[in-house]
């Protein structure tokens, strides 16, 4: 597979064969000389909570239709359209399958940008932004950027296992923290109460209510976002009550 | 307004007081509510989550809450620093169990919760005021020059 057409001014030499002669094998090559792009795209979108792999099948599927949908006489390059029609369906998907609660578009759109942009800003700042400085990039309103956080609850909270832009999945970072919490000797309640919850859930909470981690350098530390991190963080307290609501025993029995 | 009047108003505390349902799906409005001074306060995003986390503790964990109860909730923001109370007052039929999930349930002894707060907030606690049980929670920004 490779990442180039296998022309020069984007195969649109091979787009005008394909219009002229629907044929088959043309059109599987044209699919299979540009499906780098498709990955390409499908890493910008990998950590948000969707798993990479069905990123690349959204994103092949929508090359598929753009190779079928291009009009070469248009004057526009290949890759330029199929940018557009690949870029357009991943957010539709992250706009349709990502959300447990359904959240009108806009703010759906919104939620997105506010991750990427705290990740950006944290590192140009130096410090974790504030809603202004957030909203001043973005070009909304602070009452925007505060109802996105707020829908956030209604994000899907991400599989552990979902891998990441450089394939390695935020278990795997797991994998090298020590679940057994046995090096140091905490018996707290909390410590105890987090039996009720997996063991990936339990090595996040530790991390910020035991061992004090603020969210950004759990997320460092995980090679995830600062948001992912706070989704898991109230997906799994919210867990956590829900167990006690079901075992009405005593903490310390 | 002058410059003047822009500072005497920054300094001014503000307070927002809600009455709602003691319901879960209801526990956003204090939490926007809360994210919102927050904000107003200077906090950045990450001290924000904390706080709305805290929120969700504050109300959830809150002994008293109860069926048909109605959580009060006083939120204070002056000077980077933002103040809640929370009082909760019983509902008609006094079933502690049907309120908010787990709540009475997940703080047994509020040493869990306690452990939460501690590591979300500058300061918590919970007292007797005018008869009945409060919970509070203190958070003030951690950059003096935002």
């Amino acid at each position: 597979m490779t990442d180039r057409p296998a022309r020069g001014d984007d195969g649109l030499d091979r787009f005008r064969d394909l219009t002229n002669t629907k044929d088959p094998k043309l059109r599987d090559e044209l699919i299979t000389s540009h499906l780098g792009l498709a990955h390409q795209l499908a890493r910008r979108f990998t950590g948000r909570g969707e798993s990479h792999d069905d990123l690349v099948q959204v994103a092949s599927i929508a090359l598929v239709k753009a190779v079928d949908r291009f009009d070469p006489e248009r004057g526009v390059q290949f890759s330029t359209f199929a940018a557009t029609c690949v870029i357009g369906e991943l957010k539709r998907h992250f706009r349709d399958r990502g959300w447990a609660v359904r959240a009108p578009r806009r703010i759906q759109e919104l939620y997105l940008e506010v991750g990427q942009n705290i990740d950006r800003l944290s590192q140009e700042l130096g410090h974790p932004p504030t809603v202004p400085e957030l909203a001043a990039a973005i070009g909304t309103t602070e009452d925007a950027v505060l109802e996105a956080i707020e829908a956030g609850r209604g994000y899907r909270t991400a599989s552990l296992d979902a891998p990441d832009a450089n394939s390695q999945t935020m278990g795997d970072s797991l994998g090298s923290e020590d679940l057994r919490f046995g090096h140091v000797d905490d018996r707290s309640v909390l410590a105890t109460a987090l039996e009720a919850l997996p063991e990936r859930d339990q090595v996040i909470i530790r991390l910020r209510f035991i061992d004090g981690l603020t969210q950004s350098e759990i997320a460092s530390r995980l090679g995830v976002s600062q948001m992912h991190i706070s989704r898991l963080l109230a997906a799994s307290l919210q867990q956590l009550r829900a167990s006690f609501a079901d075992d009405p025993q005593p903490l310390d029995a | 307004m002058n410059d003047h009047d822009d500072q005497a108003s920054a300094d001014r505390p503000e307070v927002i007081t809600l009455s709602f349902p003691a319901r879960a799906d209801l526990v956003v409005l204090a939490r926007f509510t809360a994210a919102t001074l927050g904000s107003r306060a200077g906090f950045d995003v990450e001290e924000i989550e904390d706080l709305r986390l805290a929120v969700d503790e504050l109300v959830v964990s809150f002994e008293a809450v109860q069926a048909g109860g109605t959580v009060q909730l006083r939120c204070t923001q002056s000077g980077g620093e933002v103040l809640i109370e929370c009082t909760v007052e019983p509902g008609a039929n006094g079933d502690s169990r049907q309120g908010i999930a787990g709540g009475e349930l997940w703080g047994a002894d509020g040493e869990l919760s306690k452990q939460l707060l501690d590591a979300l907030v500058d300061q918590h606690g919970r007292e007797h005021r005018d008869g009945g049980p409060c919970v509070w929670l203190r958070k003030h920004r951690a950059h003096s020059g935002r």
